[in-house]
């Protein structure tokens, strides 16, 4: 389903620039990606004109591209060096800018009461940009949001179950009402986390509050983050954006991040409000789940994992030859009958030390997914 | 300090350490003060913590967090050596803070005549050396004068959104009846199949008789909409129709009808709509116990399906089949939403739903006749004052014809415009004065924090009354009074106009939109006389004769101009009632029209009898008849001749546009670059311009000799960016990554670069003047202090690349790499 909603269509395909005669200058240098992204408004001619250019640019590009050759250079020839390390290094390093990036963010500041007065009339605040907005959105509803509660989400998470999310929103909304009304019994109430996702989305949309003013206010870090991907999610997401007590500001990083939305959610349930807010500042949190590509990593730690799981296995099954069919197997006495092989596989499927494709005519075949240096390392550590 | 404020149940922290300082440590206590980090985040209250510890996580978990933020060490030991790297904040939500109670003792928000407040000069800042309660005070005025400002946005929105509202609801008022009159038909076919007896009420499954009787009566709407967001509001209205006429109404989406949970879902969802309580299991026998339930049985169920055609056919079908074995016990009646056509049902559902299947179908007004419902209501005939500048008048249009095609963004935009207008005009108050129609006291703006001598200046500092007025020495309240009542005058006119106009070529298919924008262009053939400064002019006969010659067959109100001459006796009283009604306010026009309308149904009269006596006649009597009839024509022309030169000076003197009267700014809203970045986010453009032209952003010193160069000093992700954009279709991360290093240690790798470059297969061998004259080679090795923090910069922003970027580009060509 991720793949559906973020096609690999690499947009770095078109991020390259282009160029006519090998002569180009980067005043020339089109910005292609607007063939993909309609020009918002046509209020005069030259706009249209523009757009031609880009899609024209597009396919010369397309053009070009296909008919390049690949080049044949490979990360192992960098020398990565160990992750750790790289951690290490990482944590070291200075940032750039760090005043400008610091000026920047204080300049976001003038417009927080023009960000309240928005998310008061009832939009929710869409806020996009390169950089991470997350200390940014938090540090405007500390300072502007103070007479409402604040629950943070954040999507940058790997899981998310918004159920408990929403239980909580709806703790902290009962606790907002009660301390508005005081004198008032609090009446019997079913706990919160027993309650149906349709009640707590009723009990958010009520007319319980005295003044319909009153909200809670939701903050979602990376609303595009492959914890909140799922659609599901992100029509959960809209339909508790969309009560009446709800108030939303959310930020996002994906360029197809907009794909998420149906008309529906973007116009009448999350209403969203877009902010333009370029901070600068570097992702740290969000990106902490993924992996630091020039690591030591990829061949080297799947050599190593492979190698752990291989000699925790029984030694038949460690010395399984790649395309082992079964009559081969058999042959040399390793499995007795087709399902000890299956049980072999499945194992190894568990595992990713094995891949099943079809091939031409229809056989499902096994491989192992390694890379061949990868393989060479492996080799000599299992048969010392 | 933020410690109070936020709690963290548990949170991850990433902490690293020199390795010979850790060793040993394992499952010993440590103490790290909280510091703010990098990333500008403040590690409060946690929970839990592991460490990277040696080259692996060992799961060194370090388990105590204090509230103050400290993790705890056995005394003794220093903490010198350990660095709080990273605080991440890894729970999946958190509760920043909890209202706080200064809510409770905010100002009261009334008209606050008496109030002494302190008048705080808006654009004033405050004076450097206020004390603590000053600033208080400050604040909470502040706040109380925002909450002033956003009441008056609320009553000038709420009174031109309810009457959109309205208009709409009534524009399907006829419609909604009709169908309502279905429903109650259907409901007493179906009990006229025989009501379930106690029995068999009470009996969990469902009553059978022949097939007739199993029939559903469908109601097929054609909502006739571009979005299906336009049938939600209309579905919704005509639920509360139906409620109020006692139906029992349940709203199901095509959500609900999706393949993956099968039909429990859209059961669950229709019994979550009647039955109160929780639900553990959805059955219909439940829904049929409910009706029985109920106090009285006489009212039909109806289910209102918003986009039958979005629907998962076999659940749809399979939905069928249940309530139509249940129909006796659940009175149930459908009514489903279609977009394209009738044919629609028959495409998507199999045969045998089909035939439980009693159809009937209805149809809503066109997208284009709801539109000029909206616009009429919004902005000719509204009751407050609001109002948009000609250019955001066609950027809307445009949205809308373009971009989108639903009413509801397009109310939705103009919310936005409302809404900015109220938070960038200092002087939009005077909108909710308008509404009030206090027309004889100027408006109060301290209640908004605006003392009078300042609203005054701001007013009277508008460009638009600085050049008409500039002869006005005598800047008083009285002035300012008689400017907004001249500037309410003035609109009310060119509202008139434009709705005459209109009524004059209403039935030649005509938006109304195009028609306004028309006649808002300040710079248009009819606004050249309105000319700041010289308005109402006495009309100029030869001016006229000569634009009317140049623009002859040009534009809408010309063309209804045209119109009105060559209208049809009774098509031209029609439309002069409908002038009569409208140019009440305008006596000098109103005594016209009601001539003109006199002088019609005389004529109407002389052609009534001499229809009937056209009957009659007799051969002799002809002759005399003909040219009877040909006087009538005669006069006909007459009229429309004073018709037609009674709407052309209309147009002449009072259609003013907005944007050609003094102090229009004050209701008139012109950002249209503002509304259309908050409308239409344009988020791929707008991250990579951000990373293209990051010095407009970040404004450094050291990165304004760019022009055509990479810098090294340039953000990392910048660097990387343009490097991806001179490579191919998919960027070798070998080869980009050497570019990278080229380019941040550019001193020493200037030499190299020619040779490296031809052996990449990059298809640009691009010019790219890498600076060669770098002052400070040192710069680089102050920015990566160890080579190895070339991989991690570069690692980040691959990581940065996965994670918003794209997740397919990088890991396509890693695959490729890898195999």
């Amino acid at each position: 389903r991720k793949a559906k909603l973020f096609p690999p269509v690499p947009p770095l395909s078109f991020l390259h620039s282009f160029w006519s005669d090998g002569e180009q200058t980067p005043e020339s240098r089109t910005f292609p990606s607007a063939a993909f992204c309609r020009p918002a408004m046509e209020i005069n001619d030259g706009e249209e004109e523009e757009e031609f250019e880009f899609s024209r640019n597009y396919f010369l590009a397309k053009e070009l591209g296909g008919s390049s050759k690949k080049s044949g250079r490979k990360i192992s020839d960098i020398d990565p060096v160990d992750e750790q390390e790289l951690r290490t290094a990482a944590n070291n390093l200075e940032p750039k800018h760090e005043r400008e990036v610091a000026s920047l963010m204080e300049s976001y500041k003038a417009s927080y009461p023009e960000w309240g007065f928005m998310l008061r009339t009832g939009f929710g605040l869409l806020m996009y940009g390169f950089g991470s907005k997350k200390a940014l959105i938090e540090d405007f509803a500390s300072t502007s949001l103070t007479e409402y509660s604040v629950v943070v989400i954040n999507g940058y998470v790997q899981s998310i179950n918004l159920k408990q999310v929403m239980v909580a929103i709806a703790e902290v909304w009962w606790d907002q009402l009660k301390a508005k009304r005081r004198n008032s019994p609090s009446q019997a109430q079913q706990p919160f986390n027993s309650r149906s996702i349709d009640d707590l989305l009723a009990f958010m949309d009520g007319q319980e509050a005295d003044d319909d003013k009153s909200f809670v206010c939701i903050i979602v870090n990376n609303i595009d983050g492959p914890g909140l991907r799922e659609p599901e999610s992100q029509h959960l997401l809209a339909r508790i954006a969309s009560c009446t007590h709800i108030r939303i500001i959310a930020s996002i990083d994906h360029v197809n991040a907009p794909l998420l939305w149906d008309k529906k959610m973007v116009h009448t349930q999350f209403n969203w409000y877009w902010y333009h807010v370029p901070t600068f500042a570097p992702y740290v949190v969000e990106g902490v789940f993924f992996p630091l590509i020039l690591a030591h990593s990829s061949t080297a730690q799947s050599a190593k994992t492979a190698a752990i799981v291989l000699q925790s296995l029984t030694p038949n099954a460690q010395s399984m030859p790649i395309e082992s069919l079964y009559a081969a197997s058999r042959e040399r006495f390793l499995v007795s009958s087709q399902v000890t092989l299956n049980s072999h596989l499945t194992e190894f499927k568990d595992h990713e030390l094995v891949r099943t494709r079809r091939n031409a005519d229809g056989q499902d075949c096994v491989y192992i997914p390694l890379a061949n240096d990868g393989l060479q390392k492996l080799l000599p550590e299992i048969n010392p | 300090g933020s410690i109070e404020t936020r709690e963290v149940h548990s949170a991850v922290a990433f902490v690293s350490a020199r390795r010979e300082w850790l060793d040993g440590k394992q499952n010993e206590r440590v103490e790290v003060e909280a510091q703010k980090t990098e990333s500008g985040l403040v590690p409060t209250h946690l929970a839990l913590g592991s460490c990277h510890r040696g080259g692996a996580t060992s799961g060194f978990t370090v388990s105590e967090f204090t509230p103050a933020g400290k993790l705890l060490v056995p005394s003794g030991s220093s903490s010198k050596g350990l660095h709080l790297h990273c605080c991440c904040y890894m729970e999946p939500f958190t509760i920043l803070h909890k209202a706080s109670s200064r809510k409770t003792d905010k100002i009261s928000t009334g008209t606050g005549k008496s109030r002494t407040t302190r008048r705080i000069d808006l654009t004033a800042s405050l004076p450097a050396s206020t004390d603590i309660s000053d600033v208080n005070a400050a604040e909470s005025n502040e706040r109380h004068y925002s909450n002033m400002r956003m009441e008056a946005f609320e009553a000038v929105w709420s009174s031109t959104e309810s009457s959109i509202k309205d208009v709409l609801r009534e524009a399907n008022a006829t419609i909604f009846s009709e169908i309502h009159e279905w429903v109650r038909d259907s409901f007493d076919t179906i009990v006229s199949f025989g009501v379930p007896n106690f029995h068999e009420a009470t009996q969990p499954f469902p009553v059978v008789k022949d097939a007739t009787s199993k029939q559903i009566f469908t109601g097929l709407v054609l909502t006739r909409n571009i979005e299906f967001v336009d049938d939600l509001v209309t579905f919704e209205d005509l639920k509360q129709h139906l409620k109020s006429q006692g139906c029992h109404v349940a709203n199901l989406s095509s959500v609900d009808f999706s393949s993956k949970n099968g039909v429990g879902t859209c059961l669950r969802s229709l019994l979550g709509q009647f039955v109160t309580g929780s639900l553990d299991t959805a059955d219909i026998s439940m829904l049929a116990t409910w009706y029985k339930e109920q106090q009285n049985n006489d009212n039909p169920v109806v289910i209102i399906i918003d986009d039958m055609e979005r629907c998962c056919a076999s659940i749809l079908s399979e939905f069928i089949h249940m309530l139509s074995e249940w129909v006796l016990k659940v009175p149930a009646i459908l009514i489903m939403g279609v977009a394209t056509t009738v044919d629609a049902p028959r495409n998507v559902l199999p045969s045998n739903a089909l035939h439980r299947l009693h159809a009937r179908k209805f149809t809503f007004q066109s997208l284009p006749e709801k539109m000029n419902y909206v616009v009429e209501t919004a902005f000719v005939k509204q009751s407050s004052e609001f109002t948009i500048s000609h250019k955001t008048a066609v950027f809307m249009r445009n949205y809308f014809v373009h971009q989108n095609g639903s009413v509801t963004s397009f109310i939705r935009a103009l919310k936005i415009a409302c809404a900015q207008h109220f938070s960038t005009q200092p002087l939009c108050f005077i909108l909710h004065w308008f509404l009030r129609d206090e027309d004889n006291e100027v408006p109060q703006s301290h209640i908004y924090g605006l003392s009078q001598e300042r609203m005054l200046k701001l007013a009277f500092d508008l460009p638009s009354w600085k050049s008409t007025n500039n002869q006005i020495t005598q800047l008083s309240g009285e002035t300012l009074l008689d400017g907004l009542t001249q500037l309410k005058k003035l609109h009310k006119t060119w509202r008139m106009v434009v709705l005459c106009l209109y009524e004059a070529i209403k039935g030649e298919n005509v938006q109304l939109l195009d028609l306004m924008c028309e006649a808002l262009d300040p710079k248009g053939p009819f606004a050249s006389q309105f000319d700041i400064g010289s308005r109402v002019l006495p009309s100029d006969d030869s001016t006229s004769q000569k634009f009317h010659s140049l623009e002859k067959n040009k534009g809408l109100i010309n063309r209804a101009i045209r119109r009105v001459k060559e209208l049809p006796a009774n098509q031209l009283l029609v439309l002069m009632k409908a002038w009569e009604k409208h140019t009440v306010d305008v006596p000098e026009f109103h005594s016209e029209v009601k001539a003109l309308v006199l002088s019609l149904l005389k004529l109407e009269e002389n052609g009534e009898s001499l229809n009937q006596n056209k009957v009659e006649m007799t051969n002799t009597r002809k002759q005399a008849l003909r040219g009877h009839l040909n006087g009538a024509d005669k006069n006909l022309r007459v009229a429309n001749e004073k018709a037609s030169n009674l709407v052309d000076l209309m147009v002449r003197r009072y259609m003013c546009p907005v944007e050609c009267v003094a102090l229009h700014e004050v209701l008139c809203f012109d950002c249209v670059d503002q509304l259309q970045a908050a409308l239409i986010g344009d988020m791929r453009r707008r991250i990579q311009m951000d990373l293209q032209d990051f010095h407009a952003i970040i404004r450094c010193s050291c990165c304004s000799k760019r022009g055509s160069t990479i810098l090294p000093s340039m953000p990392d992700s910048s660097i990387m960016y343009t490097l991806a954009q001179e490579h191919g279709d998919v960027v070798n991360v070998h080869d980009w990554y050497q570019s990278f290093k080229s380019v941040v240690l550019s001193t020493h790798m200037v030499s190299k670069r020619g040779k490296s470059r031809s052996k990449q297969h990059s298809p640009t061998p691009k010019k790219r003047k890498t600076t060669s004259e770098l002052s400070q080679p040192s710069e680089a090795s102050i920015q990566y202090p160890c080579p190895c923090s070339l991989l991690v910069v570069f690692s980040l922003f691959c990581r940065l690349s996965l994670l918003f970027i794209n997740d397919g580009a990088v890991e396509l060509k890693w695959k490729t790499l890898k195999t």
